[in-house]
């Protein structure tokens, strides 16, 4: 049964999601977070460095199913990334490639703000 | 995904049951039941007539109230604004006070708020947390210008059975009419207009497995009691509902309540068993709220708040199961249920609360399917949504 709420690359990755978890604290994973349970959606990303790119992505998301796929695209995405995607990556393309509603473009900018939050620790720590 | 859906939305709509359809189909398909019920002066007609006539009484038998107390409608919508519109305007020179509670239905909410438009002041009575309002809290409300009370007998998102007979008797003593929104009761639980003094009454068909489009408004006949009409036109119904009688429609909502009368008690037994086979299932996934007063509730009816979870993703994971989002009632918006913050939850846990609602065609393994796609998919999301620190 499909629902037409969702695109079916949504419900491909809600349905099994990748890179879903935490990666332990090291010295060379940085994370970064967003939002809160009280807004309704909020992000957490860890990814592990190695030779200035990111080597492996993980996500949790407390969020809506647009919000657990985003978080499986993302996480795919950043593998061979370096810090200067960190920081200007957009939410946008991936609002369109997920059909996103307006009305839930305020949910991905809590993502946008997770990835400057990596940003951040990645430039902290290297 | 291909799975079957499984349907535990009762309280949202029931499915006609075959008994119901073959009556209706039966008349429908008769060659001298197509008359118009009010034309009596030939056999057509008359015909049509006793048809309707059956079913009044089959619906007044359900509640234990005369057949002439019964106004046939289009659904318990109507019946509520008929009810509250037809006693409130006509008896307004009584009083313009109106006592109703915070977890009515919309039906109900909405035409109150028009009312307060009109110049009415109502008081919304917030339920105890398990969602009783208690009959002190209405006696507490009342004012020497309350004309009306309107209390639901059982409650559309957590099922939990308010005490009408105890309301109607403190409103009957003051001599202020008393209205029930009794969408979700009939088949359920016992309802007996005057042992409970009820003056008012909204029913519907399509929770009891009748069609969709017809219900019924008790009004007490004795003493008579005056409402002002919303509809004019042919004078049916005693002018109280104009338009012409549906006839098929008419008959199916008889059977269904002759059907629910009669049972009424084997339903809510084996509902019962299935439903706490359900609850049984679900406490497995642990951090789960029961929503509502644990036994003064209907059978058939689980509402259950899950911790730990967003309630979209909630909802789209048991996507296999045909149940209602404790969103849901709120066409839309992130806003929880009104219901259910009403009983003091939080927004989000209001957006994680399903509505499962059983009926007469769920199966035991429909249950288990139920408690499969739960004990699989909530694990599976507070996994996701861990977010440990």
């Amino acid at each position: 049964m499909s629902d037409p709420a969702y695109s079916n690359v949504v419900t491909e990755h809600f349905d099994r999601p990748r890179n879903v978890g935490v990666l332990a604290t090291a010295p060379d994973v940085i994370s970064g977070r967003a939002g809160s349970r009280e807004q309704g959606t909020e992000f957490r990303l860890t990814a592990r460095v190695a030779e200035d790119r990111i080597v492996e992505a993980r996500f949790q998301v407390f969020g809506c199913p647009h919000c657990v796929a985003a978080g499986s695209i993302l996480t795919d995405t950043l593998v061979g990334k370096d810090l200067a995607f960190l920081r200007t990556w957009s939410w946008r393309e991936l609002a369109s490639q997920l059909e996103l509603p307006t009305t839930k473009r305020g949910r991905f900018l809590i993502l946008e703000d997770a990835v400057r939050a990596m940003a951040d620790d990645w430039a902290r720590r290297f | 995904m291909t799975q079957p859906c499984i349907y535990l939305d009762y309280a949202a709509s029931t499915p006609v049951d075959p008994r119901v359809a073959e009556a209706m189909i039966e008349c429908l398909k008769a060659a001298d039941t197509h008359g118009n019920p009010s034309s009596m002066g030939h056999e057509f007609g008359r015909k049509a007539r006793a048809l309707v006539e059956k079913a009044r009484a089959q619906v007044a038998n359900a509640i234990g109230a005369q057949p002439q107390a019964i106004v046939w409608t289009s659904g318990a919508t109507e019946s509520n604004n008929l009810a509250l519109f037809g006693a409130a305007q006509l008896h307004a020179d009584k009083g313009r006070h109106i006592v109703s509670s915070k977890t009515e239905h919309k039906a109900v909410l909405d035409p109150l708020k028009q009312l307060e438009r009109q110049g009415f002041t109502v008081t919304y009575l917030k339920p105890q947390s398990n969602g009783i309002v208690a009959p002190e809290q209405v006696a507490e409300a009342l004012r020497p210008d309350t004309v009306l009370v309107s209390l639901m007998h059982v409650n559309n998102e957590i099922g939990v059975i308010q005490d009408v007979g105890a309301v109607g008797r403190l409103c009957r003593e003051r001599g202020i009419l008393f209205h029930v929104d009794a969408a979700q009761s009939i088949g359920k639980v016992d309802v007996d207009v005057e042992a409970m003094h009820i003056d008012l009454l909204s029913m519907t068909a399509h929770k009891v497995y009748g069609p969709k489009g017809i219900g019924a408004l008790y009004v007490r006949r004795n003493p008579p009691l005056a409402l002002r009409p919303l509809l004019f036109g042919g004078g049916q119904e005693g002018g109280l509902r104009s338009g012409t009688l549906p006839t098929h429609q008419i008959v199916g909502m008889g059977a269904a309540f002759a059907l629910a009368a009669a049972e009424r008690e084997a339903d809510t037994a084996r509902l019962r068993v299935l439903r706490e086979r359900l609850w049984r299932g679900i406490q497995e996934v642990g951090q789960v709220d029961l929503n509502g007063d644990p036994e003064q509730r209907v059978a058939n009816v689980l509402n259950v708040s899950f911790h730990g979870v967003e309630g979209e993703s909630l909802q789209f994971a048991l996507r296999e199961l045909a149940v209602s989002t404790g969103a849901a009632c709120s066409s839309g918006s992130d806003e929880g249920s009104y219901v259910l913050r009403a009983l003091g939850r939080n927004d989000q846990l209001a957006q994680s609360s399903l509505r499962f609602s059983l009926g007469r065609f769920t199966t035991e393994a429909d249950i288990d399917a139920a408690i499969a796609a739960v004990q699989r998919e909530v694990p599976r999301l507070r996994e996701i949504a861990k977010l440990s620190s």
